[in-house]
């Protein structure tokens, strides 16, 4: 990950239903939509659209839970089935992912999804949409999700693969 | 002062009731003076379950709306000095009953019992939010399935906003041999996506459905499998480590869950 970006960690707790949560500027977990961050980073961002910034989650996503935000998203915790998480830029999940995660998702090809296991509902990244196979075989292990020639390719986690991505 | 925990799950028909009936009963059973709260209002069925339908006089919503004082409401079970139920109000609507409403009836009730356990109705709306309102702990309950796990799921993410902290998970309907031939989500696999601690693991039992038409909770019948169940959690609750029931599945199984309920 490039130098500049910034890790900050954020208490996300705000949930859909109630309860107390936390107001947060650029992070919005919810049960609702929520868009306004699409407009708000093309704004913000130096390279063309795109954020740098990065947030840590500590804790799991859950069904009905939402994640937005413009930059990267470090999750460490899991993100179960019913979940989303949408960034403008990379997505790393120290966990399982299992709901749908959009990277990229201001149109920025070059975004990444990384999870210690990738088997989500719904992958995307920029425009491009993917769902595993059926009867996927899947791996115990670190798998890296981008883009190449046109279609979402996604192999397991190498020094070498990294290399290449970033 | 006692303990107010709600049984909830998101989906519908997955054993709340049940849950709530026999939990109570089972606690009944070792002493305890406990209360159960229907909140299903216009869906009643806890005073079914436990065959107190015909002693109905008052309700919740007769309760909370100063018709009657709550002394009035609550009906004694037939079997046990120490168990009560605060029926639902069958003939209402939902919102008869609000979010203050409910949290001062639980502080009522928790200065008078050891254990107050609120009945969920399904669902995410309101009836969810009045039932979870004054609730200090939770139980939730799912079947092996994806989209009961899911809304268990969902529940949960609910009950960690409103700061119910560490629910408990009841599997309910389990079958041993489905899951073993992979028809059905194994334990682990709901532990896994669900990560939220063991209370208990419920067979199917076709004595439920007898226990339950009988009104007599399956957890005062020696030959009912769900019912020593239910025995077994009503003592994790009280704070006692109880080995869980050995179902036929694989020792490695057991092995895993005992970690998982601290019994390593
Ligand atoms: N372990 C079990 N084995 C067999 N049948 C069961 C078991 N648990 C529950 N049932 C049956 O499943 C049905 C639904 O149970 P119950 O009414 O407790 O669910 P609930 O979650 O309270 O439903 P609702 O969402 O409508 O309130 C009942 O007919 C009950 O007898
Ligand atoms: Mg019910």
């Amino acid at each position: 990950m490039p130098e500049e970006g910034s890790v900050k960690e954020i208490p996300v707790t705000k949930s859909n239903g109630g309860g107390k949560f936390k107001k947060l500027r650029a992070v919005n977990v919810s049960g609702g939509s929520s868009d306004s961050f699409f407009s708000q980073s093309k704004r913000s961002g130096k390279n063309g659209n795109l954020s740098e910034e990065t947030i840590l989650v500590k804790r799991t996503l859950r069904s009905g839970q939402r994640l937005i935000y413009k930059g990267n998203i470090v999750i460490m915790g899991d993100v179960n089935p019913g979940a989303e998480v949408v960034a403008g830029n990379n997505i790393i999940v120290m966990g399982s992912l299992r709901g749908i995660v959009h990277a990229g998702a201001n149109g920025n090809e070059r975004a990444v999804v990384a999870a210690f296991r990738l088997r989500p509902t719904q992958l995307r990244i920029a425009s491009y949409i993917t769902r595993a196979p059926e009867n996927d075989q899947h791996l115990e292990q670190p798998e890296i999700a981008f883009i190449q020639n046109g279609v979402v390719v996604i192999q397991r986690y190498s020094p070498s693969l990294l290399k290449k991505l970033v | 002062m006692g303990e107010v925990i709600v049984v909830t799950s998101g989906k519908g028909g997955v054993g709340k009731t049940t849950t709530t009936a026999n939990i109570g009963t089972g606690l009944a059973l070792l002493g305890y003076h406990v209360v159960l709260v229907d909140t299903d209002i216009g869906l009643r069925n806890l005073d079914v379950v436990l065959g107190l339908e015909n002693r109905i006089v008052y309700d919740i919503v007769d309760v909370t709306s100063g018709n009657c004082r709550l002394k009035q409401a609550l009906i004694k079970d037939k079997r046990f000095e120490g168990l009560y139920l605060l029926p639902a109000a069958q003939t209402k609507e939902k919102t008869a009953v609000s979010v203050s409403q409910m949290v001062d009836l639980c502080n009522d009730l928790e200065k008078e019992f050891d254990y107050v356990l609120v009945d969920c109705p399904a669902g995410i709306e309101q009836g969810f939010k009045n039932a979870i309102a004054g609730a200090h702990k939770a139980v939730v309950v799912t079947t092996p399935e994806v989209a009961a796990v899911r809304d268990a799921d969902r529940v949960i993410g609910l009950l960690e906003a409103a700061e119910i902290k560490d629910p408990l998970l009841i599997i309910n309907r389990f079958r041993p041999e489905m899951a073993k031939k992979g028809n059905m989500m194994d334990i682990d696999d709901v532990i896994e996506i669900l990560a939220i601690e063991l209370l208990g693991v419920i067979p199917e039992d076709e004595l439920i459905v007898i226990s339950t038409n009988k009104g007599e909770p399956a957890v005062l019948n020696q030959q009912s499998i769900a019912g020593q169940a239910y025995r077994n959690v009503s003592r994790r609750i009280t704070g006692e480590t109880v080995p869980l029931l050995k179902l036929d599945v694989s020792n490695g199984l057991l092995m895993r869950l005992r970690k998982l309920i601290g019994m390593g």
